[in-house]
């Protein structure tokens, strides 16, 4: 806490004295009060308290059974978030998440300051998308508390990518780095981040997101080996991957509307391989095959359709099925599929702009459209020197032919030499 | 006999380019972050203002039906993602078969304005044909820093028009709906995939009245 205290100079008292009440904060959710008096259509993130089941009672008295134990392996815990109702609820989540990926909760690293924060280049973007995440806070939650949260997100943030230099900011981490913040508190958050950067999301934070947009390639060759049709359909619809970016970019966490659907689903991310978003997302688009059906086979609607996730989806079993989709489909066995479908993805788009460039030439003049036949060098630009090579041996040519001419004596109709 | 020749060409365009009766267009909003494109959009599709906006991932999708000389047409408006990044390599993805571009800064915010050198330089590289482009200088309910004049210069040297709206504003709702209903009779007019030649001819900068927009997009028609 002592290197809390020193990040915020100004308010560190509600900074510092906040995060151990956060994690305690949303597991009291019949204190929450619905946000009714929100008039925005979209759905807000749902907060509502749910009774404890009875099968959810036994895992949960699993679950702490294996706390108590004291020397649970890392399977155990790995079993129980992946099983039926993962870790149950955010009190035991807040101990098991650091187990299940052995990070050291050591809080003497000192953060560094809020001034040096700013001077960083990707600063203000961080602040813009925080402040921007009022949706992932509780509804009810006082002013005073969420303004304090925000400031301990920006700081996180920017702590771990200050840490690891090579590693970029991208939107939606911060939805990730949210929901740590809100069930792990700040210190314990920052090792999570620090982990999961440097692993499960190494490939989103790289400069460019070609090898995330490659990534994503990952859902088709499973659709094609589980569900022919729905592949099919899909595929003559040219639908992409565009509507499971932020998907996987943020752990579902951006795309989600129950609270408890998210935490849920990072009980399962975190005892599992960095792919298996993708394997989620194919079995939450199957799980939802009827209505990409019924939607139709075009582009923007099946886009539209998926990117909304509906409330009542049972993740339980989406979950279930997305795990024997990786035992049968392993990404070792897809790779080549997915190198095969980039390719041909490639190319394709080449052909695209063949075909428009094509049709825009019909309105042209002939000479705009020869230059779309002829390579690049015979083009007369100024600036090519192999056009001012070509330029240069066509006068030559003609230099020599004019002279040819003018030595014989110049008329078409003599008869040369070459022509008896 | 040469009618009916003419009569199946332009049935076989609208059926090559549009398969679901219905005239569909692909509008992408692209600009700097939080400059207010999913605002925008939400505005014009759902007529409200959203108060929990969030930092967009990706590129979400609204659409809203016209209609406009008694033919329905659809607009289709996808919100790209303002951060740099997630065009690097999306960015295709994002531009394809698209007929217009809405290019949109925020009038508080010198850096939104001074970036749209950039989307348009993005916008060239990515469209093959000549799409209409209009620039919309959002937020102009608070303090300007981009004054109209020295915007308006910016578009006339790009041949866009300009529009200055805000999408908080109820009373402003009108004018987000000029700037979509200009562009839709645009398209709807435009033969398919020919580039407007819009060069020499300024357009003018137009405040919420739709009765004047006619003029404008008839001006770009024309050339």
């Amino acid at each position: 806490m002592e290197s809390n205290s020193e990040i915020i100079n100004a308010d560190d008292e509600t900074s510092s004295t906040l995060n151990d009440d956060s994690s305690k904060l949303y597991t009291n959710s019949a204190e929450f009060i619905s946000s009714e008096e929100n008039e925005d259509t979209r759905s807000e993130l749902k907060f509502d308290p749910v009774l404890e089941s009875e099968e959810e009672k036994s895992k949960r008295l699993e679950i702490e059974e294996a706390l108590k134990d004291g020397d649970s392996a890392l399977e155990t815990w790995r079993r129980l978030a992946l099983g039926k109702y993962g870790l149950v609820n955010d009190d035991l989540r807040r101990q098991v998440w650091p187990l299940l990926l052995n990070v050291d909760p050591d809080p003497s690293e000192k953060a560094p300051l809020l001034a040096e924060l700013s001077q960083h280049s990707e600063y203000s973007q961080v602040v813009l998308d925080v402040n921007r995440s009022l949706k992932r806070f509780p509804p009810g939650i006082p002013y005073k508390q969420r303004v304090a949260l925000q400031d301990q997100l920006t700081v996180l943030i920017l702590r771990v990518i200050m840490k690891y230099p090579h590693l970029r900011y991208y939107q939606g981490y911060h939805d990730v780095a949210i929901t740590f913040l809100l069930v792990v508190g700040e210190t314990v958050a920052f090792r999570i981040m620090e982990r999961l950067s440097t692993d499960h999301l190494r490939e989103c934070m790289e400069p460019t997101m070609e090898k995330t947009s490659y990534t994503l390639t990952y859902i088709y060759p499973i659709l094609q080996r589980e569900d022919k049709d729905l592949y099919e359909f899909m595929d003559s619809a040219t639908v992409g991957t565009m509507f499971a970016l932020p998907w996987y970019l943020t752990w579902f966490g951006h795309s989600l509307n129950q609270y408890r659907d998210v935490v849920r689903l990072y009980d399962y991310f975190l005892a599992s391989p960095p792919l298996m978003p993708l394997y989620v997302a194919a079995s939450l688009v199957i799980d939802r095959r009827q209505d990409v059906f019924d939607v139709g086979c075009d582009m923007a609607s099946i886009h539209c359709l998926l990117s909304q996730i509906p409330d009542n989806l049972d993740f339980e079993s989406i979950l279930q099925r997305a795990s024997n989709l990786y035992k049968k489909y392993p990404p070792s066995k897809l790779e080549k599929d997915v190198k095969n479908r980039v390719q041909k993805e490639l190319e394709q788009r080449r052909k695209d702009e063949q075909r428009i460039r094509r049709r825009l030439d019909k309105n042209r003049a002939a000479w705009v459209k020869m230059r779309h036949y002829l390579p690049n060098w015979l083009l007369l630009h100024y600036r090519n020197k192999y056009g001012l090579l070509f330029a240069t041996a066509t006068l030559l040519v003609g230099l020599y032919a004019y002279l040819r001419a003018t030595e014989t004596g110049f008329s078409l109709f003599k008869q040369g030499p070459w022509n008896i | 006999m040469s009618t009916t020749q003419i009569q199946q060409q332009e049935l076989k365009k609208v059926v090559d380019t549009i398969p679901n009766r219905i005239k569909t267009f692909k509008i992408i909003v692209v600009g700097d972050s939080n400059v207010g494109k999913t605002s925008l959009t939400y505005r014009f599709c759902e007529s409200k203002f959203i108060q929990t906006s969030e930092a967009t991932i990706g590129v979400d999708f609204r659409e809203r039906t016209l209609h406009i000389d008694d033919e329905d047409i659809k607009l289709q408006l996808w919100d790209t993602a303002g951060q740099e990044r997630f065009r690097k390599s999306m960015v295709q993805h994002f531009y394809r078969n698209v007929h217009a571009v809405v290019i949109v800064y925020d009038v508080t915010n010198r850096a939104s304005f001074d970036s749209l050198v950039y989307w348009l330089d993005e916008c060239d590289r990515n469209c093959f044909t000549n799409v209409p482009r209009i620039l919309v200088g959002n937020k102009c309910d608070e303090k300007l820093e981009i004054n109209t004049n020295m915007a308006q210069r910016f578009a006339d040297q790009h041949n866009m028009p300009l529009f200055e709206t805000s999408a908080r504003l109820d009373s402003e709702c009108d004018n987000v709906e000029a700037i979509f209903l200009t562009l839709a009779h645009k398209l709807k007019n435009q033969k398919q995939l020919i580039p407007v030649d819009v060069v020499g001819q300024t357009q003018r900068l137009i405040r919420a009245n739709p009765v004047n927009d006619n003029s404008s997009w008839n001006c770009c028609l024309r050339s």
